[in-house]
């Protein structure tokens, strides 16, 4: 990871930009998939669940941050971070589902 | 595999300073500044006398001003002077200011309406830290986005510091790139709370805007019945039509304080003035409680003659989302309290700008063999400068324009924008022309100058310099002066490390910002 | 704010004191176990003291921000000019210990 080689191989950079985007884009969607998740799912009156839901969901993108560039590979990072999300998704879509049939 | 991770985070954490430093050393530093927002303001607009304070003069005052003026409005505000805002505010839907809202300030005392000269002072590097001067919304999603990379800069050097407990106490000047790293790590360390409270609030201040997926899913994508259930808004009662002339506000203001002795109003909100249903809501100035809310305070009904506290009923989340905009905001800080914020603004501004510096004298030192500086390395260098001591110079070059630039001037608040962004300029060229040792000296020598140089200026051009304000009493425009001093003085001590010729090339350790100060002096190896 | 801030900085003091490293450098001379055990123990109940007084002055909420407030003001002062007069910091670390109480209540 800590590469200080003047000419850096290229499978090496897209690397990184492969964990930038895992981090910025799939980071964004884990949070939003958490928040939603958060604010349908807590035992709490509808708006005290968003507003918990909207604030927690930074932890959320700090930590697939972390993720994206711990992760010993690029795909590592982002399984880590859709897989998660997808969970998320998933668990988010059959509430909203339940809630409004 | 431990290894692998504090590694992989000490390069995270110095990518990410690296490409968000330039851009968080100017929010940080205009965000500090904003924590004396309203002095800064007022020593903008040295028009505006400083009088002696009374709540109930000052309320009798704008609403003779308001009833000869606005009496067909459909609602005024008014904020009433203290400390650090000497003048009345007074202001009413209608007219053509912007938005739709008309804004005067009037003299304490007299009432009399005040031609200050256009500036939009404080609030100008207030709204810059929040919309870096972009169109709405572009300018607010990124500085949220770099608080979020403040917030991992912060993580990750929490991860990667390993001798974080070991070294709390740990300051070794004199040595140089050790000092820096030091110095950057104290700061960071020992102010953490405040930085970490900063950044995340930041985030949760404009969490309805970046991150609206909970909203969305929860409300159906109502979001009026979202914010109204998070602010509980009165409910727009329809003015009746039948005139009933209001009460005067100041036996008003007796009568809550009758009920509150101890109340602090700053702001006065009347809905329909002049009619039946009218409504007069007292403001308190928010210093009792860290979490921030709106529109609670004292409310007078004319439909009923009655005088109240409203309060709202609470939950949690809603605490814990005001608590952060008020600490982030410091609204509920005295004095004393809000130049320790100011302090810890600067600390945090400190951290970008050493870690900024160490990113590039680290690389610089493995080229100063060769001689020759790689191109990435002189753009860093140069966009070190340019966001640091340049900036330094963009804000004082404001600040001068102000008193300089003609008080009638068509658009003289524009102007005075416009000189800030192109002295930023010049400075970013300035640094491209010069080698990177001079380019700082002479950058912050000037800053030091121009700076150090306030108070004479404020003397030369206002009738408002320290002979007048310090026996006045006038602490908002006399702090300015000798903050700008102060400022000059510590400047003018870094310029001169700067300028002064290095021992050995190689040590390069360019000072910009107001931090603790490791001998930057070069050592011979 | 005074105490709270005489109370913060003297268990600060206290707490760097701990340290072998540090007590050996400011006091010049060797630390037994118990010593440093004592000032760790020390420093922990001057920062809890400087918290309760805040917290009772101003309220639970404002006094934890106040606290944080001036226990790291006091941190800094004390981490940057420990290199340059340790001797001016100690002293006053000890005259605030002695005149924290006395702010605390009220008289000074």
């Amino acid at each position: 990871m800590n590469s200080k080689a003047v000419g850096l191989p290229l499978s090496y950079r897209l690397a990184v930009v492969s964990r930038c985007l895992a981090a910025l884009l799939g980071g964004y969607l884990l949070a939003a998939m958490a928040s939603v998740c958060l604010g349908l799912l807590l035992p709490l009156p509808r708006v005290e669940a968003v507003l918990t839901g909207m604030m927690s969901a930074f932890l959320f993108y700090l930590a697939a941050f972390i993720w994206a560039f711990a992760a010993r590979s690029a795909t590592r990072a982002w399984l880590g971070i859709l897989l998660p999300g997808l969970a998320l998704a998933a668990i988010n879509g059959v509430t909203y589902w339940m809630n409004h049939s | 595999m431990k290894e692998g991770f504090r590694q992989a985070m000490a390069w995270l954490h110095t990518w990410a300073g690296l490409i968000f430093g330039w851009l968080l050393f100017a929010i940080f530093l205009t965000g500090t500044m904003s924590y004396f927002k309203p002095e800064i303001t007022r020593w903008s607009q040295p028009e505006i006398p400083l009088r002696t304070l009374d709540t109930a003069t000052s309320l009798a005052r704008a609403q003779d001003y308001l009833q000869r003026h606005a009496a067909d409005a459909s609602s005024w505000f008014i904020e009433l002077p203290d400390e650090r805002t000497p003048g009345i505010g007074v202001g009413w839907r209608g007219g053509d200011g912007p938005r739709g809202f008309t804004r005067k300030t009037l003299d304490a005392q007299t009432g009399e309406e005040i031609h200050a000269r256009a500036s939009r002072g404080g609030e100008f590097f207030y709204r810059f830290h929040f919309e870096l001067q972009m169109p709405y919304p572009w300018g607010r999603w990124l500085a949220t986005f770099a608080a979020l990379m403040m917030l991992v800069g912060l993580v990750t050097g929490i991860i990667t510091h390993k001798k974080l407990f070991k070294e709390f106490f740990t300051f070794r000047p004199g040595k140089g790139q050790r000092s820096w790293l030091d110095g950057h790590n104290a700061i960071g360390v020992l102010v953490l709370p405040f930085h970490l409270m900063i950044s995340y609030s930041s985030l949760v201040i404009f969490m309805y805007m970046v991150m609206p997926a909970s909203i969305l899913a929860s409300y159906g994508g109502d979001q009026n019945a979202f914010f109204n259930d998070v602010f509980s808004p009165r409910q727009d009662i329809q003015a009746s039509g039948e005139k009933v002339p209001l009460p005067a506000f100041p036996q008003l203001y007796a009568k809550v304080l009758e009920q509150a002795p101890q109340a602090r109003v700053i702001w006065v909100d009347v809905q329909r003035p002049g009619d039946r249903t009218a409504q007069v809501l007292f403001l308190p100035d928010g210093h009792e409680r860290i979490a921030v809310r709106r529109g609670v305070g004292w409310r007078y009904d004319a439909a009923d003659g009655s005088l109240a506290w409203t309060e709202r009923p609470e939950h949690v989340p809603g605490i814990i989302g005001g608590g952060f905009y008020g600490l982030h905001m410091a609204t509920f800080a005295g004095p004393l309290l809000r130049w320790l914020y100011f302090f810890f603004g600067l600390a945090g501004t400190a951290v970008i700008g050493t870690g900024l510096v160490m990113w590039l004298g680290k690389r610089q030192l493995k080229h100063a063999k060769s001689g020759t500086q790689p191109f990435e390395l002189r753009l860093v260098e140069v966009l070190n400068i340019a966001s640091m001591s340049g900036l330094l110079l963009a804000v004082v070059g404001f600040f001068w324009a102000n008193r300089l630039l003609p008080v009638a001037l068509d658009g003289r608040a524009g102007w005075e924008i416009n000189v800030f962004f192109g002295v930023w300029l010049t400075a970013l060229v300035h640094a491209l022309l010069r080698p990177g040792r001079r380019a700082w000296g002479e950058q912050l020598a000037l800053a030091a100058l121009l700076w150090a140089s306030v108070p004479l200026l404020n003397a030369l051009t206002t009738d408002q310099g320290l002979q007048h304000a310090l026996p006045a009493g006038d602490w908002a425009m006399a702090g300015f002066d000798l903050t700008a001093l102060g400022c000059g003085l510590f400047l003018a001590w870094v310029a001169g490390k700067m300028l002064r010729a290095p021992v050995s090339a190689p040590r390069r350790g360019a000072r910009p910002a107001k931090a603790a100060a490791p001998n930057t002096e070069a050592q011979a190896r | 704010m005074l105490a709270v801030a005489l109370f913060a900085f003297a268990g600060s003091a206290a707490l760097c004191l701990a340290m072998d490293k540090h007590f050996s450098e400011l006091l010049g001379r060797k630390p037994g176990p118990h010593q440093l055990r004592g000032l760790r123990s020390a420093g922990w109940l001057l920062w809890a003291l400087a918290l309760a007084v805040a917290m009772n002055q101003r309220g639970w909420a404002v006094g934890l921000a106040e606290f944080f407030g001036v226990l790291m003001a006091g941190l800094c002062l004390w981490v940057f000019c420990l290199p340059y007069r340790p001797r001016w910091l100690l002293g006053l670390a000890l005259a605030g210990l002695v005149l924290a109480p006395f702010s605390a209540l009220g008289l000074i």
